[in-house]
């Protein structure tokens, strides 16, 4: 048995320490497969996440770069964020709410935020904090790629003004989110629904 | 067993020393073998290898100046248009107004007659073709990868290749993009962009409804 044993220990151990729990994600997106095998990059990205209602998400990544965003955002539209706030926000990911609903929302427990609908960061013209977001984001760090992960039911619309949005901060390149095509399925057998 | 233990001491030490050199140091390992199968199949069954892939996109720049802006041959032009119900509808030729262009309407399937995976293919049959020989004449000489992307890149951007131009109305899905541009991929097309429908379009798609 000890071969077993030993074999067994050893498979643990490795799933145990290549194992990457997956954060807890406010939405869940079904990204539209592609044959497309470019892997994404593990650091340095900014998503926005863009579900089938239409809603609009936003993650970076880097504790230092979210402070610094979330203290210029504050300063941007007069909204005072403590340090505590502005500390657990740097150790979140994807969120998806206005910078005024932000500062209620932080200081909730796990549990209470999760029973908050999130309404989407604004987008439109008049007040389109997404922008800001990017901005100030990229500020922190010119280094980032951007990526868009759009649920594939996800409106048109909604997207081209994500990527319009994009266009205004000088990025003319990102990235499209998606899984791979299923194995042996044919490429674009897409939208039999 | 503490019990146990305790009666072997008080029935005598000399027993116990004979039996100890006898006795194997084997111990039960089964409870620790179960944990260690648990555990492997809990972090088997959570652990997903896939990461994400994902499509690079390059934009044209929005405000460029309009003599920079390149004015392509509408000979060699073709415009898809994605509508609802994941329908596409495309013609040859530059968007006008005053001569609406002959459309046709294709689907994503693969195995529908009209496929739009055919419809490219066809129309970029001299380009694709070259990207097949390409790879192949790699695989034979076993070009360094570098080499066989550079030399894709470059017979895609042939100046006298087809253009596409994707448009997609507001009733379209984002997935309906994604398979456009894969099919560009598919279909070795290098030159392409994503654009906005102009009116006249809106109601060229309006008329070829069924």
């Amino acid at each position: 048995m000890t071969p077993m044993v030993d074999l067994a220990f050893l498979l643990v151990t490795f799933f145990m320490l290549t194992t990457k729990f997956r954060p807890d994600e406010p939405v869940i997106v079904d990204t539209p497969s592609s044959i497309s095998e470019i892997k994404l990059p593990t650091i340095d990205i900014m998503t926005m996440t863009v579900d089938k209602d239409g809603r609009v998400f936003f993650d970076m990544d880097g504790k230092a770069n979210r402070e610094q965003a979330i203290r210029k955002m504050g300063e941007r539209y007069s909204v005072q964020f403590t340090p505590e706030d502005i500390k657990r926000f740097s150790v979140l990911t994807t969120f998806g709410m206005s910078i005024q609903e932000l500062k209620n929302w932080l200081p909730l427990k796990p549990e209470e935020r999760k029973k908050i609908h999130d309404e989407g960061i604004p987008i439109d013209s008049l007040n389109n904090q997404l922008s800001d977001w990017i901005n100030f984001g990229r500020h922190a760090n010119p280094k980032y790629r951007i990526a868009i992960k759009g649920d594939q039911d996800a409106d048109y619309p909604t997207i081209k003004r994500v990527i319009a949005i994009l266009q205004d901060n000088k990025i003319n390149k990102f990235n499209l989110i998606t899984s791979l095509e299923a194995e042996g399925e044919p490429v674009a057998v897409a939208g039999k629904k | 067993m503490a019990e146990v233990q305790q009666q072997e001491q008080g029935s005598g030490k000399k027993h116990k020393k004979v039996r100890a050199k006898k006795t194997s140091t084997h111990i039960d390992m089964t409870p620790m073998v179960d944990l260690a199968f648990l555990l492997l199949t809990f972090f088997m069954l959570t652990t997903t290898f896939s990461r994400p892939k994902t499509m690079e996109i390059n934009m044209p720049v929005k405000d460029a100046k309009e003599e920079e802006q390149q004015k392509v041959a509408a000979s060699q032009t073709l415009s898809v248009l994605l509508t609802e119900k994941d329908r596409i509808i495309w013609y040859m030729g530059v968007d006008d107004p005053a001569m609406p262009p002959q459309t046709n309407s294709a689907t994503f399937s693969l195995a529908s007659p009209n496929s739009i995976h055919k419809v490219l293919l066809e129309k970029n049959q001299r380009i694709y073709d070259q990207v097949v020989e390409l790879r192949k004449q790699a695989e034979k000489e076993s070009w360094p990868q570098d080499t066989l992307k550079a030399r894709i890149a470059r017979t895609k951007a042939d100046k006298k290749g087809l253009i596409v131009l994707i448009k997609s109305d507001d009733k379209a899905r984002y997935k309906n993009l994604v398979d456009i541009l894969d099919e560009m991929s598919v279909c070795a097309i290098g030159r392409f962009a994503i654009v906005d429908v102009t009116p006249s379009e809106q109601e060229l798609i309006k008329n070829t409804n069924q």
